[in-house]
């Protein structure tokens, strides 16, 4: 495989792990939540599921094996009532803001937009999940 | 071979000879990449927006608070791509405002129009996205990514407005 293409696969699954542990923490995020938040919570889950399927495609048609999710994941801080939910739920949004930075630094035009768009899905969402904006999304602060 | 002494010491004689004048100064600054050019229309974009929501305030001082934190973060986003730019010889990060339209006749409008340019921000900063440097590519897109929160908030507040 070129260094480019090695780039891309790396880029690409920073963003699938990323994903991988969406798709578990917005479980929990659900599973504090009723009424409208859960609804959004289930519909960020779907999203997550959607885009793992996605990076797990592009992957595959770029020769790699797709990197797989843990069995469990960490939570960063203790989940016990909506509110912390709903951090974890920004928290999930930035990391993977975060992780499609990555694949906007890669030396191909579609990829590079790409990951651009999914860099303002994700801070739509967490913008939606905390009520407030940051400057300069995914970037170390 | 001449030793340095000796070529310092016949080197005007050999200017004289060769019929050789002073080296010719350059006249005119270099033009710049074509990546610095299009960061400087981004840091003119960005000076733009700025006016922009300084004159939506200035017009409507109630909306100052729901405005002050979107202004506030235009205002990190210049201060960024100004300092990413080398001042190539001779030509300086414009601080000029390009585009000063009217505001909107009614606070509802002028959100319109600030989301308008939010959106408009964002297209412009996609398409410059390629032929940028990687980390180039990923302020811009980051930028982008937080116009794009702008255009979210904007929405949620001419909603307010309406349902008054």
């Amino acid at each position: 495989m070129s260094s480019a293409n090695e780039a891309i696969v790396t880029a690409l699954q920073g963003a699938l792990a990323a994903e991988h542990a969406a798709v578990y923490g917005f479980g929990v995020v659900g599973s504090m939540l009723s009424g409208a938040g859960e609804t959004n919570a289930r519909n960020a889950w779907l999203a997550h599921q959607s885009q793992r399927d996605n990076l797990e495609a592009m992957l595959t048609g770029l020769g790699a094996t797709p990197v797989a999710a843990s069995p469990a994941y960490s939570l960063p801080f203790p989940v016990t009532n909506a509110q912390s939910a709903e951090h974890l739920a920004t928290t999930i949004e930035d990391g993977l803001t975060r992780a499609y930075l990555g694949v906007v630094a890669v030396n191909d035009a579609t990829l590079r937009t790409f990951g651009a768009r999914m860099m303002q899905t994700c801070a739509n969402r967490a913008t939606n999940w905390s009520g407030t904006t940051v400057a300069f999304p995914g970037m170390p602060s | 071979m001449l030793s340095r002494r000796q070529l310092l010491g016949v080197s005007p004689l050999l200017l004289i000879l060769c019929g050789c004048d002073k080296p010719a100064v350059l006249s005119a600054p270099p033009v710049p990449s074509r990546q610095t050019q299009v960061l400087l229309d981004a840091v003119t974009a960005e000076q733009n927006l700025v006016w922009l929501y300084d004159k939506a305030s200035a017009t409507y001082p109630q909306l100052n608070g729901a405005l002050t934190t979107l202004r506030a973060e235009h205002a990190a986003h210049l201060a960024q791509l100004r300092a990413t730019v080398v001042e190539p010889p001779g030509k300086h990060v414009p601080t000029t405002v390009t585009q000063k339209p009217a505001i909107g006749k009614t606070q509802h409008d002028a959100l319109i129009q600030l989301r308008g340019a939010e959106q408009g921000a964002v297209t412009t900063l996609m398409g410059r996205l390629n032929g940028a440097s990687p980390p180039l590519a990923q302020l811009y897109a980051s930028i982008a990514a937080s116009e794009t929160t702008h255009v979210g908030v904007l929405n949620a507040l001419t909603a307010r407005i309406s349902a008054k």
